[in-house]
């Protein structure tokens, strides 16, 4: 198969897909010559993630990517989240083939935003 | 889950087994070189005559004017090299639509000091004859108009383009893989001179094809070596598959016409339900002037190849409009030359129906599709 089972398991099934209201953060990432878009919102307490939730628009695995990391990052801290690398994404859906890592590489990129965008908000009310 | 059901029979579609049982013997029986004058060869020879025949007699032209290829991408270069070669030098005209085998031959010989008229489409995928009439020039060699497209399946209306040709002497070439053995037609009533046909798109096997040539025609041999196919295409003939071929056209001339009106009849099924259950979806293609079994839809605002692979998860094989390779989203360059907005041809979906496609085979498709769609929708960014 070319995806695995965790992957197909949440593109079948997103945790986490739609609108929040009220955010502590959003961020958006774009693919660079591709259609794929993610866009994250961050709730957060006490300085952690306590819930994340997500829209797509692109290929299966980024809507899978995005579901799989929304449950990863909850419990983080938004400081942790400013590093989040895509290698990290990926090993979510246990793996991506060759030709759709950039499905980590643009969700990886929306949380990195939104991460940034609650700190920069949070300094702005301080 | 374990019902598979394939609707992507312009991709391919499997072999009758008819075709199957006749092609058996030529690999390992009648196995000869058919240019060999020994008995062996000779009964090689015998069902590779028996193939040409089939596919004259289908197409009703001689059969001295069959070329056998290895495909329909060999057919069309065939043509057009083969016209611009004979030629020397000249202007071309073909559509935007066109199946990449005219298309990427055509660009290569505008590098080699060819020129060539790209005609649009209008919203529907058809070619206007008096675009291909505006197109023409004092030095122009040949035209070539696909019979119908593999994406919209909208049927061009070859007849107009064909009578303009022959009013002006010109070489017309028709890539018909998508409709031969499906369409009834006549070469000579459409003033069509050259024509490509496949296999494997109509229950043969893959790897064998067919280039028909008027006699008369001047086109240069791209392939050298011995004397077969008169001279046109070098090469031993790869018989068990020609045979295959043979009978599968025989297959076609005799199942054509009623499994046309169903596929029409499915196809359309198909279509009043999605839209009926589905929002924000349209029809991509001719309403009517189109290929029996092709229905491509496009869902607005979700992206094409999830949709295929929710549906392939449900063990159904369509193809996706749009292609995500490495990094960027093509939609079809069909699509975008038809005029559809890009967040429409990103959700383009194509089932292609065949003989084996039943009205449960639909019903399970109409069932699977609406929660794809509707998932997808409620993941994203626009819509929902």
């Amino acid at each position: 198969m070319r995806y695995s089972p965790t992957l197909l398991d949440h593109f079948l099934n997103p945790r986490n897909a739609g609108l929040m209201r009220e955010p502590d953060g959003t961020g958006v990432d774009e693919y660079e010559g591709c259609g794929d878009l993610a866009r994250f919102f961050l709730r957060v307490r006490e300085g952690r993630v306590s819930e994340a939730r997500f829209q797509t628009y692109g290929c299966g695995p980024t809507i899978a990517a995005a579901s799989a990391v929304s449950e990863k990052v909850v419990g983080r801290t938004v400081e942790e989240l400013l590093n989040l690398k895509p290698q990290e994404v990926e090993d979510a859906v246990d793996g991506l083939p060759d030709d759709r890592k950039h499905a980590a590489d643009v969700v990886a990129g929306a949380l990195r935003a939104a991460a940034l965008d609650t700190l920069r908000r949070r300094g702005g009310e301080a | 889950m374990s019902r598979r059901v394939y609707l992507d029979h312009n991709a391919s579609t499997p072999v009758h087994p008819d075709v199957v049982a006749e092609m058996l013997p030529y690999f390992s029986e009648r196995f000869g070189n058919p240019s060999s004058v020994h008995g062996f060869g000779r009964e090689a020879r015998a069902g590779l005559d028996l193939a040409r025949e089939r596919v004259a007699k289908f197409l009703r032209v001689p059969a001295d004017e069959i070329v056998f290829t290895s495909g329909g991408t060999e057919s069309d270069n065939m043509a057009l090299k083969g016209l611009a070669f004979a030629r020397g030098k000249g202007h071309l005209i073909t559509s935007k639509i066109e199946h990449h085998a005219v298309l990427r031959a055509a660009e290569w010989l505008e590098t080699q000091g060819f020129a060539v008229t790209y005609v649009g489409v209008d919203e529907y995928g058809m070619v206007d004859p008096d675009d291909v009439k505006r197109a023409l020039r004092p030095d122009t060699i040949g035209i070539s108009i696909m019979h119908a497209n593999s994406e919209a399946g909208t049927i061009q209306p070859v007849a107009a383009i064909g009578a303009l040709a022959r009013e002006r002497g010109i070489p017309f070439h028709v890539d018909a893989v998508q409709t031969f053995g499906k369409l009834e037609f006549d070469v000579n009533a459409c003033g069509i001179d050259m024509l490509s046909f496949s296999g494997h798109k109509i229950y043969g096997p893959k790897g064998v094809a067919g280039f028909w040539v008027r006699k008369g025609i001047k086109l240069q041999s791209l392939q050298h070596g011995g004397e077969h196919e008169r001279r046109r295409r070098a090469g031993t003939e790869n018989v068990a598959g020609l045979v295959g071929f043979g009978k599968a056209v025989e297959i076609r001339g005799r199942d054509l016409k009623a499994e046309g009106e169903r596929l029409t009849a499915l196809r359309d099924r198909l279509w009043e339900a999605i839209r009926a259950r589905v929002p924000d979806v349209r029809l991509n293609g001719h309403p009517t002037e189109r290929l029996p079994g092709t229905a491509n839809f496009s869902y607005r605002g979700v992206e094409s190849e999830s949709i295929v692979l929710g549906l392939d998860l449900k063990g159904i094989g369509v193809s996706a409009g749009s292609a995500c390779t490495a990094g960027s989203v093509e939609p079809s360059y069909v699509l975008v030359a038809m005029g559809l907005p890009i967040e429409w041809a990103m959700g383009a979906v194509r089932s292609s129906l065949g003989r084996s496609t039943t009205a449960e085979d639909i019903d399970y498709v109409i069932e699977s599709v609406e929660p794809i769609v509707r998932k997808l929708r409620a993941a994203m960014p626009v819509g929902a």
